[in-house]
């Protein structure tokens, strides 16, 4: 793991790294990434699971109910004449 | 950085400590089935902010109880606080924490352990307190272990996360933390049933408290790499319930030496997308420079705000499922986390439930912990992510006590079979003498 790759993944997850950041994150994730080399001897299966239960699906009729009043949502959202705030789209 | 205490910092300090005392010492309060009990920073709650520990989430109120919470709530309970934690869960001794770290009550020099550690060391100091704790990894068992308390970390699915602050979905898991059995035995039902609001929930079976325990596995795999501590404890607690008319069966459990790797792939994969979220707009800290282009804007607090460990495993998250190394780390870890249920399962034909010591070392030292490598504190968590991957029940109970200190024992049992946990809890509780820190009598 260097430390051009460690920037790559940054960039990916949004984040900007120091250089100093940059080369310590390298020096963990490759002590990291080493150790974790031993599933490497793990057997395969064919088959595997997102989660470790089984969830099925369960139906209910549909219901109209207020969840959270809406105007508590803006409030903690910082919303200004009840718009959502972000950046621009360039 | 220093930090200098001003006067109108210490009486609101204070204020509010004194606040908290009267209402535990009124005894008019809890009466008429009403009990105390406080939520981990990453459970919301109306009145209190939620922080999971983490510097972008500062401010952050949510105007909605999570279920657990407000199902205790709504059976009288009264929520004195949010617990202290390792940002978003990410460590195993509280130090990750941005609002400071908890010390632990038996000694005051070392952690709580993680990443629950305010919660353990709330059970350990209050008397008839209930902690609601989180586990992905392990983040109840732990500190439990470290603080004395009995940590309950119920099957995946059996409670509700919906107002969780979510860390990996496929492994996180909302407990309790108290001094007994009996306080977990009591609040258990209240918190557990289905909520149409988490899926996960829906599948369970009724909850039973009943269950026995004549046979105990204790896999070959987790009496290495012990302190002489903890392995000394674990074995005179073998001795005393095989005098108890337990069976102890020594058990081999080989998939277990790929637990840390697989948990650490599949939790930092499922973070660092839930992370995504966290990008300056909508909650917590607010970024306010909306000329940026988003890609700034979203690095801008993204890069301030989360913390070191936070940091890396997002990395390493991000990392493990990119294209080229999916298949090698998350994939390949998702095919063993199915192996290791297996292993337990197949032991669990002989065994009412596996048994090993929670934590390979009482609770170590701040200085200890700040020498330590990244690696070396994930190593750590080679009792306890097992189970966590599986999504058994465990409980960890005090087994003993070494130079004052507490150690814990592990206990984990079939899918859904929490009552078995319990009952062997209770017999355990029967015979065994706990100790409290003495600041708390």
């Amino acid at each position: 793991m260097d430390k051009e790759t460690v920037l790559k993944v940054a960039r990916v997850a949004r984040l900007r790294l120091t250089d100093e950041e940059l080369e310590r994150y390298a020096a963990d994730l490759e002590d990291i990434l080493t150790a974790f080399s031993v599933l490497d001897e793990a057997p395969g299966a064919e088959d595997f699971d997102l989660g470790p239960i089984k969830v099925e699906d369960v139906f209910r009729e549909d219901e109209v109910i207020t969840s959270i009043d809406a105007s508590e949502l803006r409030e903690v959202m910082g919303t200004k004449e009840d718009w959502v705030r972000g950046p621009r789209l360039s | 950085m220093s930090f200098f205490p001003s006067a109108a910092w210490l009486k609101e300090l204070d204020e509010k400590h004194q606040l908290f005392t009267e209402r535990l010492e009124d005894p008019l309060a809890f009466e008429g089935g009403q009990f105390h009990f406080s939520a981990k920073d990453n459970l919301c709650a109306r009145d209190f902010q939620a922080r999971a520990g983490s510097l972008i989430l500062k401010g952050y109120r949510p105007p909605f109880d999570a279920t657990p919470i407000k199902r205790l709530r709504e059976n009288g309970g009264l929520l004195l606080g949010k617990t202290n934690m390792d940002e978003y869960g990410f460590g195993s001794f509280s130090t990750n924490s941005a609002y400071g770290i908890p010390r632990n009550p038996f000694d005051i020099e070392r952690c709580c352990g993680g990443s629950s550690g305010g919660a353990a060391a709330t059970a350990s100091l209050i008397r008839d307190h209930v902690a609601l704790g989180v586990s992905t990894g392990g983040s109840i068992s732990c500190p439990s272990s470290f603080c004395g308390v009995v940590g309950l970390t119920p099957t995946y699915g059996r409670v509700s996360r919906w107002g969780l602050i979510d860390y990996g979905n496929s492994l996180d898991k909302v407990g309790l933390i108290s001094r007994t059995v009996r306080d977990i035995e009591q609040y258990l039902p209240v918190i557990a049933g289905p909520d149409h609001r988490d899926p996960t929930s829906q599948v369970q079976p009724p909850l039973d408290l009943r269950g026995e325990v004549r046979t105990v596995g204790v896999p070959e795999e987790a009496r290495t790499g012990l302190s002489p501590e903890v392995a000394g404890a674990f074995e005179e607690a073998l001795r005393d319930l095989q005098r108890s008319g337990i069976v102890v069966r020594e058990v081999r459990m080989p998939s277990l030496r790929f637990a840390i790797s697989t948990y650490y792939i599949l939790a930092t994969s499922e973070a660092s997308t839930n992370l995504a979220r966290y990008c300056g707009m909508r909650f917590g800290a607010m970024n306010e420079n909306f000329d940026q282009g988003f890609n700034d804007f979203f690095s801008d607090t993204r890069s301030r705000d989360f913390g070191t460990e936070a940091k890396r495993r997002i990395l390493l998250g991000t990392f493990s499922r990119m294209v080229g190394f999916r298949n090698k780390y998350y994939v390949k870890a998702l095919q063993v986390r199915k192996q290791i249920i297996r292993d337990y399962q197949k032991v669990m034909e002989d065994c009412d439930v596996v048994l090993t010591p929670t934590m390979p070392f009482v609770a170590p030292r701040f200085d200890e912990i700040e020498r330590m490598k990244p690696l070396e504190m994930y190593q750590a968590d080679y009792l306890t992510c097992p189970p966590n991957l599986t999504g058994m029940p465990h409980l960890s109970i005090p087994c003993g006590y070494a130079h004052g200190m507490p150690i814990g024992m592990q206990a984990v049992a079939p899918h859904w079979q929490e009552g078995t946990l319990l009952s062997f809890a209770r017999s355990w509780e029967g015979s065994f003498h706990y100790r409290f820190p003495e600041v708390a009598e």
